[in-house]
């Protein structure tokens, strides 16, 4: 058993990594989903115990570990908001670039940055007119 | 009493900033009042917490870092703090005039000031902390405050660009060498253990150690108080409305710098080498701010590099040492506060009359505007040292410093000063005689007044000398060490002091006569130091900065897979270490097979399959189904490992996510998915090997973590034996709600910020909100159905929620299920309609409520002294009944949960749902039709 939990993990994980690899940035979400999938299944599949549900009374006979059930909960809620924002970045992403292909919103930004640094920036060279004495004083 | 001599002006100082900006908050106009009746507080305490003798107050702050709040108010912290109150005092009457009307030109709102107000009182606040600390880490933590300070006050006409630069110039130079002190600080605590001033004094002795860490401090101090070769801040800092720059060059900020110095001198002057250091940089400072000062034309140019010229006298004279030196430089101090506000705000009040603010432009308002010619003439005859002004003593000590070291620094010194007479004629002749060249337009009183009140301070000062001299007196004891008396009055016979003062008069009308012999000269120094001067560096190092910083950016837009791989990388060949490090024997166990886990191991099975068959599909739809497949699957594992709350909330969690994904891909036009679908595969076979390289490596690691056996007693027992002293039945609730709140409470704090970052990036413009398309008719049995279930839902999740200390259920879990019900009220009524529900109108606020209440449950025991998130009734004791339902705080706690997560669920497909609908009414076509995604 424990060598078949290992495996199922190591499967989903590596279905994650792969839709990582993707360009389509509605698929790296989906990779990430899983990737967070595979770590709430192995906390699970790391209880000390299997059994019956941890609620009181316990009769006999043994409980499942209610410790890892505690993290997963946690890692399964983090992982769902962690998605949410994945989701609306993706959108985000469309509508300033009209697509979401990754490397195609590189380009784009790349090209904004450049555009950026051609713009003036405050910390210019030349002196304001305004410190040099215009020779012909009053003093 | 003596507790409350120091304690008292500290803190009505710290409080004026909150309390004006409190007042400004209610009406814009009470600020600079409320802030001045503040000062005046401050002023008043002060002062009489000196002369009733003073005070200490010394307890622990971080004892593990022997970090103390040490606070005492000798004479050197009596006489800054003075200033720092009392100059402020004229500048916020003089600022609440003078404001109004800078907006008014800026076209800026009036409550724009609340923020000028609480940062000119928080540089007033932080002024006086830093004339009482007495640690060098307190000392540090108030220096930088003064620095955060001055960067919105000079940068306070925040749209322009040069005002912005400027602001950053003067918090870089004075922030990265505040590091210094800092570092010296840290020194002088490594060798000597402590940060106290008063105890470093009697344990340091001279020796390499007190040179470093004694130059550090100095240097800090320097930049502070702009000395060459790091000056070069302080004239760009005129970029701040006038009343900032009196403050900041008589009472603040670059007084800070010679405080700083004043403050630690018992060290500095154990070290020869510091004193001659300080003396060179003071000295260098005069000649190169004086004659820079006379050659500016505008009038807060000429004033900012004066002010240059006149630290460094003071920096020199500390630098000279003896009791004059370091009595002298206090007297100095104080005089010169005087006279330069009042000049920069005569130059203001100028400058508001005419509209002119050089001096080529200006002329001849002398008889116009008497009064002010008058004052801040008395102002220029302080700053000059005219006799019967308390700037002539003031100069007096300083000669008196200079006769004791030799020849060749009396000449220096009186050509420092011949300098400081020229440019002060130059500046006050400029403005107030000749001939008329513009006609000055009234302006307030309150502008003239603050430059008559400290114009005849000066004079005052010059004819009763002995308040001046008390207080410089017990401010150089402070920091000499022994008593530095001071003698300003005048004496019948002929000294050699007066014989340099009559010397410096001279040189000073010649240097006004001569004016066109030296004028070219001066300008070649002004440029030299433009060409070659550290200004220029600074720049090259900022652009320098910033073209590493663009570099590093682009490297990484550019290759994104390329700099998470080089995160990843890194990680894996630790981790493969960790694995290759650790005994094969017996580490990895291949477990028992029973036959009746075949379920488990074919519900396994199905999630690897579904998991894989992602990676196959092509359409988008598909995807979102398949991986919701893979989830719900996912959730039946759980079941066969008896994880009940957990199954709950992954079924709720996937229910969303789904819709989430679906909504995405609505919100995406078909065509842009449909070109990724169909995009020929890349690099296939790479990204395989390294998916499979990943999973293999996974499946070492995870295997070898599952084959470890249990040791010792395991937690998870105690939290079992435990979970009936939390009133509790369900382990795993009571584990999320009370023995492991803090976890709970930092997961629905990211919860909260979720749901921040999706409104800022998907929520925004609700004005262009429009009416929806008519909705399809074929939703009349979802509508039904929706509205039959609005209700019920809420009572379920009212139950899960109370019900589940002792059955399956939690505050999560709860408000995923309540949110459900709206969630179905979105999807048969689309936005326009179930916009109004008070639940989608409020989410957020739900969900900020929630996270309060749970934050303070978790923070409330501290008030009575138990730890963080300690729960009530406590173990053994019997809760109290509401009928069936037994009143405890972990539930409570758990209801912020509830609140929280419904709020955030709602708020998510209210965001989703709100972009939608907008979309669907700017463009129709570029939505997928009905069935075609």
């Amino acid at each position: 058993m424990t060598v078949y939990s290992a495996l199922i993990v190591a499967v989903v994980f590596a279905s994650g990594t792969f839709l990582l690899l993707q360009r389509d940035l509605t698929r790296v979400v989906v990779g990430i989903i899983l990737v967070s999938n595979s770590a709430v299944l192995f906390i699970i599949s790391a209880g000390l115990s299997r059994g019956v549900a941890p609620i009181l009374p316990l009769e006999g006979e043994g409980a499942s570990d209610p410790l890892v059930q505690a993290m997963a909960l946690t890692a399964l809620v983090i992982g769902f908001g962690v998605a949410a924002l994945l989701l609306a970045m993706v959108y985000r992403l469309y509508a300033t670039h009209g697509t979401v292909d990754l490397e195609e919103i590189a380009a784009a930004e790349l090209r904004e940055a450049k555009a950026l640094e051609r713009e003036d920036d405050p910390e210019r060279e030349e002196v304001p007119e305004a410190e040099q004495d215009p020779g012909e004083g009053t003093g | 009493m003596t507790t409350l001599a120091v304690l008292l002006p500290l803190a009505l100082a710290l409080l004026a900033a909150p309390a004006a900006l409190l007042a400004g908050v209610l009406r814009p106009g009470l600020a600079a009042w409320v802030g001045a009746v503040f000062a005046l507080l401050a002023f008043g305490t002060t002062l009489w917490a000196w002369l009733s003798g003073g005070g200490v107050v010394d307890v622990a702050w971080v004892p593990s870092w022997d970090v103390r709040f040490e606070v005492a108010l000798d004479g050197l912290a009596t006489l800054y703090a003075l200033l720092a109150t009392g100059i402020g005092f004229a500048v916020l009457v003089y600022s609440s005039r003078y404001l109004p009307l800078h907006l008014e030109h800026q076209e800026r709102p009036a409550s724009d000031g609340n923020g000028f107000y609480f940062f000119v009182l928080l540089f007033m606040g932080s002024m006086v902390g830093l004339a009482v600390a007495q640690d060098l880490v307190l000392i540090f933590v108030f220096w930088d405050l003064t620095a955060v300070a001055s960067y919105f006050l000079i940068g306070f006409d925040r749209q322009d660009p040069d005002s912005r630069a400027s602001a950053l110039m003067a918090l870089l130079v004075t922030g990265v060498t505040a590091v210094l002190l800092l570092i010296g600080a840290l020194l002088l605590y490594a060798a000597h253990g402590t940060f106290s001033v008063p105890e470093l004094v009697e344990r340091v002795g001279p020796g390499p150690l007190l040179t470093v860490s004694g130059g550090l401090i100095s240097i800090s101090g320097l930049a502070k108080s702009a000395q060459v070769p790091l000056h070069f801040w302080l004239p760009r800092a005129m970029a701040a409305p006038t009343p900032v720059s009196a403050y900041l060059h008589s009472a603040a900020m670059v007084a800070a710098g010679v405080l700083l110095i004043g403050r630690v001198y018992p060290l500095l002057q154990e070290s020869e080498f510091l004193l001659d250091f300080l003396l060179v940089v003071g000295l260098f400072s005069m000649a190169v701010g004086g004659a820079l000062a006379l050659t500016r034309d505008v009038l807060k140019q000429l004033l900012a590099y004066s002010t240059i010229a006149q630290y460094g006298l003071v920096v020199a004279m500390y630098g000279l040492g003896g009791p004059y030196g370091a009595g002298g430089a206090a007297f100095y101090v104080l005089a010169h506060a005087i006279a330069k506000s009042a000049l920069f705000l005569t130059a203001g009040a100028v400058t508001e009359a005419t509209g002119g603010d050089r001096l080529s432009r200006l002329g001849g308002l002398g008889r116009r505007m008497t009064l002010l010619a008058t004052s801040s003439g008395l102002a220029a005859a302080t700053l000059v040292s005219l006799p019967l002004t308390v700037g002539f003593f003031a100069d007096e000590f300083f000669f008196a410093s200079v006769l004791e070291r030799g020849p060749q620094f009396v000449v220096l010194a009186v050509m420092g000063t011949a300098m400081t007479f020229a440019y002060a004629w130059r500046f006050w002749a400029g403005i107030f005689l000749g001939e008329r060249r513009t006609d000055p337009r009234s302006i307030p009183r309150l502008l003239v007044a603050p430059v008559v009140v400290l114009g005849v301070i000066g004079l005052l000062g010059g004819l009763f000398t002995r308040p001046f001299e008390v207080l410089a007196e017990a401010a150089g004891l402070a920091s000499f060490g022994e008593a530095t008396p001071l003698d300003a009055s005048y004496h019948a016979e002929i000294l050699p002091e007066y014989l340099m003062a009559l010397g410096t008069y001279a040189l000073g009308v010649v240097l006004i006569v001569s004016r066109s012999l030296w004028t070219p000269a001066a300008l070649a120094v002004s440029r030299l130091g433009k060409a070659i001067g550290p200004e220029r560096l600074y720049r090259l190092g900022v652009h320098g900065l910033n073209a590493l910083s663009d570099a590093v950016h682009r490297l990484e837009i550019q290759n994104l897979r390329a700099r998470i791989a080089f995160v990843l990388m890194p990680t894996a060949v630790l981790v493969g270490a960790g694995v290759l490090v650790t005994p094969m024997r017996g580490a990895y166990r291949v477990g028992a097979l029973r036959a009746d886990e075949a379920p488990l191991m074919l519900a396994m099975l199905a999630v690897a399959v579904a998991a894989v068959t992602t990676t196959l599909v092509r359409r988008h739809v598909t995807l979102a189904l398949v991986l919701s497949g893979s989830g719900f699957v996912l959730a039946v594992v759980y079941a066969f490992h008896g994880a009940p709350n957990v199954v709950l909330v992954a079924v709720l969690v996937e229910t969303m996510l789904t819709l989430l994904l679906v909504a995405t891909f609505r919100l995406i036009p078909y065509r842009v998915l449909h070109r990724q679908a169909g995009l020929p595969p890349v690099r296939m076979t790479r990204k395989v090997l390294v998916s499979v390289a990943a999973g293999a490596f996974t499946f070492v690691v995870v295997w070898g973590a599952l084959s470890q056996p249990p040791a010792g007693e395991s937690v998870a027992e105690e939290h079992v034996r435990l979970t009936p002293d939390a009133h509790a039945k369900n382990v795993v609730t009571a584990t999320l709600a009370d023995f492991r709140g803090l976890d709970t409470l930092g997961e629905i704090t990211v919860v909260a910020l979720v749901l921040l970052g999706v409104g800022t990036l998907i929520g925004a413009s609700p004005a262009r909100e429009t009416v929806g398309v008519p909705q399809p008719a074929a939703r009349a049995v979802m509508r039904g159905i929706a509205r039959l279930l609005y209700l019920p839902t809420f009572v379920v999740a009212a139950a899960v929620l109370v019900k589940g200390f002792v059955q399956t259920g939690d505050g999560f879990s709860a408000g995923m299920i309540a949110a459900l019900g709206v969630v179905l009220r979105y999807m048969a009524f689309g936005h326009e309609n179930a916009k109004n529900l008070p639940a989608a109108r409020h989410a957020v606020a739900f969900s900020f409520a929630g996270l309060l209440v749970a934050l303070g449950v978790a923070a409330a025991p501290l008030f009575l002294g138990e730890p963080v998130l300690t729960h009530f009734p406590r173990a053994g004791t019997e809760p109290v009944h509401l009928g069936t339902v037994e009143v405890m705080t972990a539930v409570l706690f758990d209801l912020g949960v509830f609140f929280l997560v419904f709020g955030f669920a709602v708020g998510l497909v209210k965001f989703f749902a709100r972009t939608i609908s907008q979309r669907e009414a700017a463009d129709p076509e570029t939505l997928p039709r009905e069935g075609e995604a």
